[in-house]
């Protein structure tokens, strides 16, 4: 009861007003400055990285060629095999992207994620979900539905059971799910940030006075410094797994299930 | 040292966000709060139980579920900038980079095996002829110890033959030398016996006659 009456409104945490375009659908807030300087690190660090071609790689371009390989490595050859290379591209972008979003919950004098507004991870996740589909639909024409939903092996009495719910889990489920993942986790890392952070101010510094308050004072702020390095790894986790996630699903689309 | 690093820059992150809640806070507009209260003085009037459920719908939190349009907008946007500028310009450069290392690795790596190969190769060469001139001298050696043993062999035989005939020869020498001496002393002997017989019977022999005679004695003297 204390600590919910020490936390602001809902609304003071996640609702950000517009910095430009008012109301209207071009609303420009911070969430969508996050997503765009987001954007230009990851085209600044993968860029700079790109243009220098020494044979033994240090400094930015060692940073962009692990990374490129990390993801070729664990997302796209762990989850499609070789010719999952071609898409490492994609998926670099996806991971790096989704991350520096993330990352933001813990940069000083902005600590809040854009993922944890529920658009962003909605945007990507829709797009996830196309690109799964276009590409069934690109190797096995229309068919690709039906192979989805329709798992080889199945007796004939079960399909009236399996096929609705593999049409519901593959083709409805997974963007929400996707969506979901992403930003209810980056939401509760923000949520918990905030709360030792308030914690910390309010015991610390806003009323600083009592026995009670010198010996419990430190608690919430070690909590907080625990929690910032626990949000670093949220932060990579999850674009990992939204990353490896849209690429199990491209791995599925691929080939019809036999 | 790592740890030490990563706890600091913990401690700083943690410090600030403590410091900066305030400041990091969305905090709702001055109109928003305006509204707030207009809609509460309208329902002041209003009962109790009305005037409450006015004053929650009022600070009601948005749904975090709810998507913001303009932010899948924007969302959407930044993230196709950030691919297609990654996948056409930087991720093509990059890949193209690690591929020509790594053909460069493949291919000093198999330089490098080629050139173990060949050094092999050579070893094994230089060890049989190594082995073949080994061979080769002791061949060489057991022949010049063959020829040595025959010139020695040789040498003795005719170090001894030689021997053997200066031997041979210094008999002969000395036989020849011992019968010259001893012609000579026959011979003297005979005219020394002659000079002798000629002054004890001088006339009573003819030459031919003393010296058949003194060559008969000396014969005699010589067995």
């Amino acid at each position: 009861m204390i600590v919910a009456s020490l936390l602001p409104n809902i609304n003071e945490l996640f609702d950000w007003r517009s910095l430009a375009g008012g109301d209207t659908l071009l609303a420009f807030n911070k969430t969508a400055l996050m997503a765009f300087v987001s954007t230009a690190i990851c085209i600044a660090i993968f860029w700079t990285g790109s243009r220098k071609q020494a044979l033994v790689p240090t400094g930015i371009q060692n940073v962009a060629e692990m990374g490129y390989d990390m993801i070729e490595e664990n997302v796209s050859v762990a989850a499609m095999g070789e010719e999952g290379k071609g898409w490492t591209p994609y998926f670099a972008t996806l991971f790096f992207w989704i991350f520096f979003i993330n990352i933001w919950s813990i940069i000083p004098g902005i600590q809040f994620p854009a993922t944890a507004r529920i658009a962003i991870p909605l945007i990507l996740a829709l797009l996830s979900w196309a690109t799964f589909i276009g590409v069934g639909l690109i190797r096995q024409g229309p068919a690709y539905f039906w192979n989805s939903i329709n798992p080889p092996g199945v007796p004939i009495a079960l399909k009236f059971l399996v096929v609705p719910i593999e049409f519901f889990s593959k083709f409805l489920m997974r963007p929400f799910s996707l969506a979901v993942r992403l930003f209810a986790n980056m939401t509760a890392g923000h949520l918990i940030l905030t709360i030792f952070a308030i914690m910390t101010n309010e015991l610390l510094i806003v009323h600083s006075s009592g026995l009670y308050q010198v010996i419990f004072a430190p608690l919430p702020f070690l909590g907080l410094v625990a929690f910032t390095g626990f949000e670093v790894l949220v932060a990579v986790l999850q674009a990992y797994i939204f990353t490896i996630l849209t690429a199990v699903y491209v791995s599925e689309s691929m080939h019809a299930e036999h | 040292m790592r740890i030490r690093r990563l706890l600091v820059v913990a401690l700083i992150v943690g410090v600030s966000s403590a410091a900066m809640s305030s400041v990091a806070g969305a905090s709702g507009t001055v109109e928003e709060d305006r509204a707030c209260v207009e809609k509460v003085a309208d329902a002041k009037q209003t009962p109790d139980g009305e005037f409450y459920k006015a004053l929650d719908n009022c600070r009601k939190a948005k749904s975090l579920i709810v998507p913001a349009v303009s932010e899948m907008l924007w969302g959407g946007l930044a993230f196709l900038i950030v691919a297609g500028v990654l996948m056409k310009f930087a991720f093509p450069s990059l890949r193209k980079g690690i591929k020509a290392r790594e053909e460069k690795i493949r291919s000093d790596l198999e330089g490098a095996e080629q050139s173990r190969i060949e050094a092999e190769a050579e070893r094994s060469r230089y060890e049989a002829q190594i082995g073949d001139a080994r061979s080769e001298a002791n061949g060489i050696i057991e022949e010049a110890r063959r020829d040595a043993d025959r010139v020695r062999k040789d040498l003795l035989a005719k170090a001894e033959s030689d021997s053997a005939e200066v031997r041979q020869r210094a008999n002969e020498d000395l036989q020849l030398a011992r019968d010259r001496a001893l012609s000579d002393v026959q011979q003297q002997v005979t005219d020394i016996s002659i000079g002798l017989a000629e002054k004890i019977v001088e006339h009573n022999l003819d030459p031919a006659t003393q010296q058949a005679l003194v060559e008969s004695y000396i014969n005699s003297v010589d067995r």
